[in-house]
């Protein structure tokens, strides 16, 4: 039996259960210290929720392969944005199932693309953000499941960010939100249409700079090929403060974002035949993004792209875009 | 995907295990992006092979910052550092960075003067900034 992956503003019990395992694995200690992953400071316990944080920063930090022009790293700015982030979903779906007893917990996503058909000014008030969701914004954020309490050193904090090196750092603060400051209005839903309407999954250049859906849907560009930032990065950089970083796991939201996401994916895929490029014809220089590449991952050579194009086996939403 | 190998590698030690060996590529990534990171972008025109060679030196408050700035193809600027940006122009994504990362900015307090302050007619003229800054709203080229 496979998971469902269900909108988390419509319900209440999975909203409940995913902050409740978002806090269990936050409390987790990993068996792992910060000075293990060359984190300057006194050596600190990890969480089972950090690592996920140091996981997304990790491959950020691994050009694929090293000096590539595009920029690619082993989970952006290339092919293997989708097929990366889906197993990083799905590990971290597997951890919610363990420390909630509940093997058939689905991740929640959060369909944003409803908010941004809202006008900008309200889309700050959204039901997302209210305190029995996942909170407000602020520095620190001080409503919600997350908020900080200054007198509380067991509530939710930031324990490891980065600098602006893009090095990992040990931190001890609030959880950072600025809604709107940088681009003023989320996606809506006929940017997800038109998303989902473009027939090429990736193509040549395999940049940023390639009008086809990933790059829509990772956020380089709109739906007419203009550089601009768009559904994936647009949800970033408009919830601001720690989605900005890196490290924007640290955010919870992150999760939900990103399981909308892989809805979207999901939803191109049953659309194309689940189809995917680029195949193991492509030279070197797109190693790390090919079909049967291996995924930066604890799964070495078991998690590929081709693996991740059909999981129904493992989980399934409730609708699809 | 094998659901048993899914939940194997999912366990907190077989992250940990893997994101500590993964460490040594992140760690020479980090130093080639140290405050000079250098974009390569190749092409070739009419028979001519043309090589781009481009190194960020930034200052800000006269301080050099270490941001791994790069320059794609399309003339595109992107920094690890801020992974969901892309801007037209280098000083667009300096501008994110301070906006990213305030506690890398921050102005420490000025030292108390023994002498009392210069008058306004002999204090210096601000220096000049290039343009406005960016206006909430405006053109996110990100």
């Amino acid at each position: 039996m496979s998971a469902v992956r269900r909108n988390i503003l419509k319900n209440i019990d999975v909203r409940d259960q995913y902050i409740k395992g978002v806090k269990l694995l936050k409390k987790e200690a990993s068996g792992r210290t910060t000075d293990e992953f060359g984190i300057p400071g006194a050596a600190r316990s990890v969480s089972t929720y950090d690592l996920f944080v140091i996981w997304h920063v990790t491959a950020m930090m691994v050009e694929t392969p090293p000096g590539n022009p595009a920029q690619r790293n082993s989970a952006h700015r290339g092919p293997v944005f989708a097929p990366w982030h889906r197993v990083m979903l799905m590990l971290f779906e597997q951890n919610l199932q363990r420390v909630l007893e509940d093997a058939n917990f689905g991740l929640p996503y959060w369909d944003w693309a409803d908010d941004g058909d809202l006008p900008a000014q309200q889309q700050s008030a959204a039901a997302i953000w209210r305190a029995d969701c996942m909170g407000g914004e602020g520095n620190p954020v001080s409503t919600g499941p997350f908020a900080f309490h200054a007198s509380d050193p067991s509530g939710f904090r930031v324990r490891i960010s980065t600098n602006i090196s893009g090095e990992l750092r040990s931190v001890n603060r609030g959880l950072r939100r600025a809604f709107g400051v940088s681009t003023d209005a989320l996606p809506r839903t006929a940017h997800v249409a038109k998303a989902l309407a473009l027939p090429a999954y990736d193509a040549p250049d395999w940049d940023a700079g390639t009008n086809c859906f990933r790059n829509c849907v990772e956020g380089w560009m709109n739906d007419e090929g203009v550089s601009e930032t768009w559904l994936h990065n647009r949800v970033h950089v408009w919830i601001g403060g720690e989605m900005l970083l890196a490290s924007s796991p640290n955010d919870p939201i992150f999760f939900l974002n990103h399981c909308n996401i892989d809805r979207l994916w999901e939803s191109w895929l049953g659309q194309n035949g689940r189809a995917y490029v680029p195949d193991m014809t492509a030279g070197a220089a797109l190693k790390g993004h090919r079909i049967d590449d291996p995924i930066s991952s604890p799964l070495g050579r078991s998690a590929t792209p081709r693996e991740t194009l059909d999981v129904s086996g493992i989980y399934e939403y409730d609708a699809l875009a | 995907m094998e659901t048993k190998k899914l939940a194997t590698g999912a366990a907190p030690r077989k992250l940990g295990e893997y994101l500590s060996r993964t460490r040594e590529k992140t760690r020479m990534h980090a130093v080639h992006g140290a405050g000079g990171a250098q974009s390569v972008r190749e092409d070739s025109y009419r028979g001519h092979a043309i090589e781009i060679i481009t190194t960020y030196n930034i200052l800000v408050d006269g301080k050099k910052i270490r941001a791994p700035l790069g320059v794609d193809a399309s003339g595109q600027v992107h920094c690890h550092s801020l992974p969901n940006y892309q801007t037209a122009s280098a000083v667009d994504m300096v501008r994110a960075l301070v906006d990213g990362f305030p506690e890398e900015f921050e102005q420490k307090p000025a030292r108390a003067k023994s002498r009392p302050p210069a008058s306004r007619k002999s204090r210096p003229v601000p220096a000049r900034k290039s343009r406005p800054a960016a206006k909430k709203g405006s053109k996110h080229e990100h």
